[in-house]
């Protein structure tokens, strides 16, 4: 029956049609939340780097510094934070980061306690019984410092206070290319591998070394997070929009094929019935 | 008088950067006044208020949130904070607000870390209402 395969083709065109222009939406928000995201990780940069570079330059000028934050202490529980997306529909962008954070689970050892950032996180490690020392949800569109320097205190009071954590690592996606985001990791504390360039002039410091230095620990970790967590953003965006634009090329791919198809059958069909036409005529003579 | 570079930068903005014949910030232990060819110097800023002196006479005021300053002799001079403010733009029936807001949590802290968080957050709002004023007059 040619006239109920049309119909159905039909169908099937107007329902790719509907679906590409939500991906065709979807593309056009995260292309634009994209671009806010980025400015937003840039503006970061000064801070961050001013607070990682005053750090440096205090333990190399100091040598008789010593901050528990650069010796360590005795637990062997890594803290985890893992950042990933509240919403799916953005390629391998949360899979990526999750896959990353369970093989550094094991390449760690010892026991892990985390801290998921982002819907699909936390649904993954609470639906395994991980063990999670706080969730966040909701948190990467709108990041503030002050939620970062919340998740920073909660780190450094678990490290310095109760001793129950001794390593902190972040699991992000870093921005690298519009095309390209990889997930990696960095480690938080302790801060073993930190040292500057040997000073060309002394500082004083007020009121001390070591206490300014312990001071700025946690701007630094909080100025992580945030440049974790808006970089990640930026990452999940850019992920989602190359999603989109892959999803809206094959639907209109799929419509090519299936006006190609439905043209096709509706000529066999005129076709036919002008042969049925003709033919009856003849008959008829 | 000589100037010097001079930048308060912040994780969202920077909120100033040009040149200042004199800064003046409270420290952890005490106000201390930056001019041009000061040495080497980091302090630890707890909230408070940030004044500056441009060249030609004017006067800033800014309230800042803690951080720390950094001052490089023979080249930039920093306050480095996570949030900073000038007196004119803030708004003071905000400020007023959650001045109320800090005192209710004060009121009903329970824990010590609620208690200091309130704290903290009643010495913002206090230290942002005092800059308003300072720059009004």
């Amino acid at each position: 029956m040619a006239s109920g395969n049309m119909k159905d083709i039909k169908r099937r065109i107007k329902s790719i049609e509907s679906t590409m222009q939500i991906t065709k939406a979807m593309q056009l928000v995260s292309s634009s939340k994209f671009r806010k995201a980025k400015e937003k990780a840039d503006t970061a940069m000064p801070f961050f780097n001013t607070v990682y570079e005053t750090m440096c330059e205090i333990a190399s000028e100091d040598r008789f510094f010593n901050s528990v934050y650069v010796r360590g202490n005795e637990s062997d529980t890594t803290l985890m934070i893992v950042i990933a997306g509240d919403r799916g529909l953005a390629g391998g962008y949360n899979s990526n980061v999750i896959k990353l954070a369970l093989s550094r689970m094991e390449q760690n050892g010892g026991n892990t306690v985390l801290i998921p950032i982002g819907k699909k996180a936390s649904e993954f490690f609470s639906k395994r019984n991980f063990k999670i020392l706080r969730s966040y949800e909701n948190i990467g569109e709108t990041m503030t410092i002050y939620e970062a320097m919340d998740i920073s205190e909660i780190i450094t009071d678990s490290y310095n206070k109760h001793k129950s954590i001794g390593r902190v690592e972040i699991v992000f996606t870093d921005y690298i290319s519009p095309l390209v985001q990889e997930a990696r990791y960095i480690s938080v504390i302790p801060l073993d591998k930190i040292s500057g360039d040997s000073p060309k002039s002394v500082t004083r410091y007020e009121p001390s070394a070591g206490e300014v230095f312990n001071s700025l620990v946690p701007k630094y970790i909080a100025g992580l997070i945030y440049g974790a967590v808006v970089c990640s953003f930026a990452s999940e965006q850019a992920s989602r929009r190359n999603a989109m634009e892959n999803a809206s090329d094959n639907a209109e791919e799929m419509i090519d094929n299936l006006s190609l198809i439905y043209n096709r059958a509706r000529q066999s069909a005129i076709t036919q019935e002008i042969t049925e036409i003709v033919g009856g005529a003849e008959a008829q003579e | 008088m000589r100037t010097f570079k001079f930048k308060v930068i912040t994780p969202d903005k920077i909120l100033f950067d040009g040149e200042a014949e004199q800064v003046i910030v409270r420290t952890t232990e005490g106000d201390v006044g930056i001019l041009a060819g000061h040495e080497n110097y980091v302090a630890n800023l707890p909230p408070g208020v940030l004044k500056i002196n441009l060249a030609g006479g004017e006067v800033k005021y800014a309230a800042i949130a803690g951080g720390f300053l950094k001052v490089s002799y023979e080249n930039i001079t920093r306050i480095i904070t996570t949030a900073a403010e000038w007196g004119e733009d803030i708004d003071t029936i905000w400020a007023n607000r959650s001045r109320e807001d800090a005192l209710n949590k004060i009121k009903q802290a329970k824990t010590d870390s609620e208690m200091s968080r309130a704290e903290l957050k009643l010495k913002r709002a206090l230290n942002r209402i005092q800059v308003s004023s300072l720059q009004k007059h």
